[in-house]
């Protein structure tokens, strides 16, 4: 029969009963709006994510110290030792397509002074001037190597009342007990360098010179003497060399001094920000598809919704079928017309879900303070979802329908 | 096959030896080798107690159930051997019900209603509301044409319900008590309407529990349990 008839009267049934359809479809709005809040929500997080951490670090290679074992636990004690040996340094910076080698080192405070305000503070890091790269330095410049000199974030600069600015004198209380006076001379956005460290904007940074700040020695296994040593060390490529350079890094770290420093059961891995990308994507991803799913449940309770009203809706106009057969309908027609009055159904809730969902999601990115992502495959997934609800909630009672024996329907009262 | 009654060439509807039971606890008879033609244009009505099987006859002619014996032919198509689906086109245009209960739509209107078998018979929409108007016009209705059953008094929902009947244009009309729920007054109307549709050429079976009623057709088959106990010739009245 015409489609456009079958639209017409399956409509017109479905306006028949306003109130117990708009609160099917607000079921399937429901159902449909949460998958496409926890999807877009999700793409969202994940672009941000991975435009923050891929955008500016796209050439560093990252070494440090991990488990050998998957399993076993994140943290522990081979993760913060100082390993990465001055020789080491020197070493990578031979290495092919290497730019810059930037030591980290922590460097232990219990607190900062300016003004006869005291800030507490756990550590600073100890790096290299190469570290400041002109896009992160919002104010001043990077630090000179041998100066008393220092460079904080912007959250650290805000920590104080009236807040630090280039210039000021700032005293750090050394954890050993010694008292350092230092010049802020640059105030960069973020937190700068460093493994991950560029992801998020929470944490008050001090970044040092390693010379004369850093202090911490090791005996370099390969030259029998006491160097400075460091707990990590990111690597710096030309754009085109990446993947060369760090076959090369990886080579030289197995027979590093690191790896010899290291105790049994870690060793020395060799990561890029395009491995951190992948890393985080895969979480965030299983985390999406995870809640998602969670989602999917309230859609599965929807169509429950629509399988229930059209079942209701084929015993209420047994009668109607029976007439409709009388004059010609076919068990397809009749089938074709409460199956189409579901799918209208599922498709009015897509209609309105995905919409509300977007927004939903849209808020939540908002409040996240991340850049809202349109997850467009998930918008087509969930109009589709909703279409196949409403075709799979109305197969059961379309096929009742179709069942029903004329004679009897038209006896019905 | 023994037909106690031959087909003419011109019969619209063609019964031979047809059987139904059900089983309902015990074996119902509810017709027992019935046979009878009916010609084009020719006007006939069943009478018969309670229960002696003129719906079942209807129901069969009509093609909305199929007999467990012998043939039933409608427009020379065998409706025993037939599909669902070829059953459902033969309903939607060669049959045109009209019931007790006028059984239309409750919320489509007249025009709507009338159009319905066009609709499964996939009728262009213009067309087939071209064609509902026409017919509504015919049974006088002309004023009526978007109102809803719920709107309508009995004599002219059954006028739609016949309506409705004409709109393919079927080789007969399937009446089962068509004055059953209308006052005596407004089923003389009915009665009047249906000598009309069958002056015009029109084919009519007719099942009705009143002579009076019946006397408007050209025969009045007599069942009883399910068997053709006579078949009686209507002589016209003498004004
Ligand atoms: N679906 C059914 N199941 C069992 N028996 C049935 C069924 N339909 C009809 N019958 C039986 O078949 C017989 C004929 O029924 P039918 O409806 O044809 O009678 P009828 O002549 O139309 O009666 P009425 O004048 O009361 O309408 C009856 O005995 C009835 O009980
Ligand atoms: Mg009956």
């Amino acid at each position: 029969m015409d489609p456009r008839e079958t639209l017409r009267i399956a409509g017109r049934s479905i306006r028949a009963h306003r109130l117990r359809s708009t609160l099917t479809v607000i079921g399937i709005v429901i159902g449909i709006a949460s998958v496409v809040v926890f999807a877009s929500f999700g793409a969202s997080v994940e672009a941000s994510v991975i435009d923050d951490i891929g955008g500016t670090d796209a050439n560093n290679v990252y070494l440090l110290p991990a488990s050998t074992d998957d399993e076993g636990p994140a943290g522990g004690p081979g993760l913060g030792q100082p390993v990465f040996t001055q020789h080491d340094i020197e070493q990578l910076r031979e290495v092919k397509g290497v730019e810059t080698v930037l030591p980290r080192g922590i460097v232990q405070l219990s607190a900062v002074e300016h003004d006869g305000q005291t800030v507490a503070q756990r550590q600073a890091t100890a790096t290299t001037p190469a570290t400041f790269d002109n896009d992160s330095v919002v104010a001043g410049r990077g630090f000179r190597q041998g100066a008393a000199e220092l460079v904080i974030n912007e959250r650290a600069a805000a920590a104080f009342p009236g807040n630090l600015s280039v210039g000021d004198e700032v005293t750090l209380q050394l954890a050993s007990g010694d008292r350092e006076t230092l010049t802020v001379v640059g105030i960069v956005s973020g937190t700068r360098g460093g493994f991950l460290s560029s992801f998020g904007d929470v944490q008050s940074r001090y970044y040092l010179p390693t010379e004369p700040y850093y202090r911490t020695t090791t005996e370099s296994p390969t030259l029998g003497v006491d160097q400075k040593a460091y707990p990590q060390v990111t690597v710096t490529t030309a754009p085109t060399a990446v993947q060369s350079a760090r076959a090369e890094i990886e080579a030289y770290a197995a027979e590093s001094d690191a790896t010899r420093l290291l105790p049994a059961g870690f060793e020395v891995v060799v990561q890029t920000s395009g491995d951190v990308v992948e890393e985080i994507q895969d979480v965030i991803d299983r985390i999406t598809r995870f809640v998602t799913g969670i989602a999917v449940i309230a859609l599965v309770v929807g169509a429950i919704g629509i399988a229930n009203i059209t079942l209701v809706s084929v015993t209420e106009r047994t009668k109607e079928i029976g007439i409709m057969k009388a004059v010609g309908a076919t068990n397809r027609d009749t089938m074709q017309l409460f199956l189409t009055e579901a799918v209208l159904l599922g498709g009015i809730g897509a209609v309105v879900g995905v919409p509300l969902g977007l927004l939903v999601g849209f808020g939540a990115a908002v409040y996240a303070e991340v850049s809202f992502t349109l997850p467009i495959n998930w918008i087509v997934f969930s109009v589709a979802m909703g279409v196949t609800t409403g075709v799979v909630a109305g197969l059961y009672p379309a096929w009742r329908a179709s069942k029903v024996d004329p004679i009897e329907a038209l006896r019905y009262e | 096959m023994t037909a106690t009654e031959s087909t003419t060439a011109e019969a619209v509807v063609a019964l031979s030896d047809v059987r139904k039971t059900y089983e309902l606890g015990g074996t119902v008879t509810a017709l027992d080798d019935v046979s009878l033609s009916l010609a084009e244009g020719s006007y006939t009505a069943v009478m018969g107690p309670s229960g002696s099987g003129k719906s079942t006859l209807l129901n069969l002619i009509g093609g909305l159930d199929t007999p467990d014996d012998g043939n039933v032919r409608v427009g020379g198509q065998n409706l025993g051997a037939a599909s669902e689906q070829e059953r459902a086109t033969v309903r939607g245009t060669e049959i045109g019900f009209v019931f007790q209960t006028f059984n239309l739509m409750p919320r489509l209107t007249a025009v709507e209603n009338v159009a319905l078998p066009l609709v499964f018979d996939g009728w262009d929409r213009t067309e087939r509301l071209d064609r509902a108007r026409e017919v509504l016009d015919r049974v006088g209705l002309g004023d009526r044409y978007d109102h809803e059953p719920a709107q309508l008094s009995g004599g002219q929902r059954q006028r739609v319900a016949i309506a409705r009947a004409l709109a393919p244009d079927p080789s007969i009309l399937l009446a089962d008590e068509p004055t059953g729920n209308v006052d005596t007054d407004t089923g003389a109307g009915i009665m009047e309407l249906l000598a009309e549709i069958n002056n015009a050429g029109n084919s009519i079976l007719l099942v009705s529990h009143s002579r009076r009623i019946a006397e408007h057709a050209e025969r009045i088959v007599h069942i009883r349990d399910g068997l053709i106990e006579e078949i009686e010739t209507v002589t016209p009245e003498v004004a």
